[in-house]
């Protein structure tokens, strides 16, 4: 039994089939990064694993257990935490209000804002946002709130983290530290990973495993270094050659 | 939650403890002030807990306070009056749990409609209720005494401020202010947004049912345009915007700054008060939309630890 197992899984809006029978699993502490181009069907994945919309057709399986039918909020609180691609910050709640409630609630169900004020600052620290903490969300730049968006996810405690193109935006500089951090804290933590990335240097420097969807279907997955080799994926990117 | 601030405990105690002993010394038009205080902070800081802290504006608490004072006129002579208080604050908060399963569904201007349509709605079925009884209105005969209905206002109102406080400084506070900044995000990281939504309506519906029940004894007579009067959950609305804040100091000091100047102007100047009322509130809205309270303790809220 896989820890998450994405089972024939499609999704159509209408007419438009974003996801077609996508299966794959996803082992313990594996990291897994999934690539494709805009409107490949990415988010829309991400989007029914974490509860935000239910599967047209096929199951999603989470440590044995069938998630696919759940709200977001139990889900969360099974162990699944995500980021959004497009930050949502409590933006009038301080940084570190902001990794409290998340503590407060998702798998830990902490009842002392004393301990979860605690646990939230060595996760602000972390993602080195801790000097931070006492100022409003809303003031902090774009990469200050998207390491607020992975602070938030990772109080809930989860065991299955998924980053929605946490690295977009970011400068090079930004994105080697965030790096660095996201493995620390994968270690300490012990957790599984998916993430959705552009940032091909993240992609190959964090990843066991890359997959590639591209209209909507997994086209190629494999290790960092063949799939930049896959001719399927060379021409889904760059269009077939002649 | 947090242990409460020791000096918070004992102002709260001494204010509470120094206004209950108000009718022994004071005339009788200042026991009529103060009880309308306390009658506003009740309601304000109600409606603090759903709306200051989830962000659903609800334009229609009137109508929890019209139940109460109906419930109290149809049991009156039958059960006694301070039985009926708490079974009107139940059939309130009865009420707000039907309404908002549906109704809060929607969000923002969606939700101000519909509450203020829930609301009229309400008075509406009332007044057809009374009319095919052949009642026009009904009298209230033999209540308590003005100075023992202050002090159950004064209880009532000490009651939701405590409420508030409570809520704002706990687990469910935090889960409801995350509902307000960004719902799918508190859904996301495992709060239960539709049961928290619920249960903060449901709770600010219990004391505004109360308040409304202890208001027809002191009004002596029910009449249902004028206990669901719009103007009542207006007023309310203006009081929490011009105090501000999601926590309980709001409340506190937007009645005491409406209830202070409306005995001003009612004295003084009648013919222009609801003219200042609106310029106020345009003002408020315009240049200080966080309220007094921003404005008197600091911006953004102290840290929880």
């Amino acid at each position: 039994m896989s820890f998450l197992t994405i089972n024939g899984v499609s999704k159509s809006f209408g007419g438009l089939q974003a996801l077609r029978d996508i299966s794959f699993d996803v082992e313990q502490q594996e990291v897994v990064g999934l690539m494709g181009a805009n409107g490949a069907g990415k988010t829309t994945l991400f989007s029914l694993i974490a509860g935000h919309s239910r599967p047209s057709l096929g199951s999603i399986h989470f440590k044995g257990r069938p998630i696919a039918a759940l709200r977001p909020d139990h889900i969360c609180r099974q162990g699944i935490a995500r980021t959004f691609q497009i930050v949502r910050p409590f933006a009038n709640m301080t940084v570190l209000d902001n990794v409290i409630v998340g503590a407060l609630y998702g798998v830990r169900q902490e009842r002392s804002t004393a301990r979860a004020a605690a646990s939230a600052m060595d996760i602000l620290a972390d993602l080195n946002l801790a000097n931070r903490a006492d100022d409003p969300a809303s003031s902090l730049t774009l990469s200050g709130q998207k390491r607020l968006e992975i602070a938030r996810a990772l109080a809930t405690g989860p065991e299955l983290l998924m980053l929605d193109e946490v690295m977009a935006g970011l400068t090079a500089t930004e994105v080697s530290e965030l790096l660095d951090s996201i493995r620390r804290i994968k270690r300490r933590m012990s957790l599984t990973i998916l993430m959705v990335e552009h940032v091909m240097q993240a992609l190959m420097r964090l990843s066991d495993r890359v997959m590639v969807l591209h209209h909507g279907e997994l086209i190629a997955q494999g290790k960092p270094q063949e799939i930049v080799a896959d001719p399927k994926v060379i021409a889904a990117y760059l269009g077939p050659s002649t | 939650m947090q242990p409460v601030p020791i000096r918070t405990s004992l102002i709260f105690v001494a204010v509470i403890g120094a206004a209950s002993f108000l009718p022994q010394f004071g005339s009788e038009y200042v026991v009529a002030v103060a009880l309308s205080f306390a009658m506003w902070v009740a309601l304000a800081q109600s409606w603090t807990v759903l709306c200051g802290m989830t962000g659903y504006g609800s334009f229609g608490h009137a109508a929890f306070y019209g139940m109460g004072a109906y419930v109290q006129v149809l049991t009156w002579g039958t059960l006694s009056p301070w039985l009926s208080v708490p079974l009107a604050g139940l059939v309130s908060c009865l009420f707000a749990l039907a309404a908002g399963y549906p109704a809060l569904k929607v969000r923002g201007p969606y939700f101000v409609m519909l509450t203020f349509g829930l609301a009229e709605f309400l008075k509406f079925s009332i007044i057809g209720i009374e009319a095919t009884l052949g009642q026009f209105s009904r009298l209230i005969i033999g209540a308590p005494s003005p100075n023992a209905l202050y002090l159950a206002m004064l209880g009532l109102a000490a009651a939701a401020t405590l409420i508030t406080y409570v809520v704002s400084n706990s687990r469910f506070g935090y889960g409801l202010r995350a509902i307000r900044e960004e719902e799918q995000a508190a859904e996301t990281i495992g709060i239960p947004v539709a049961r928290y939504k619920l249960t903060a309506f449901g709770l600010s519906a219990f004391i505004p049912g109360m308040v409304g029940a202890v208001m027809a004894m002191r009004l002596s007579y029910f009449e249902p345009s004028q206990a669901f009067d719009a103007l009542i959950s207006f007023n309310i609305v203006v009081m929490a915007m011009i105090g501000g804040s999601d926590d309980a100091r709001g409340p506190l000091l937007g009645a005491l700054f409406l209830i202070g100047l409306s005995e001003l102007l009612w004295a003084r100047a009648p013919q222009v008060y609801m003219i200042v009322l609106g310029a106020l509130l345009v003002f408020f809205v315009l240049f200080a939309p966080q309220g007094l309270a921003k404005q008197l303790f600091g911006g953004a809220r102290r840290r929880a630890t």
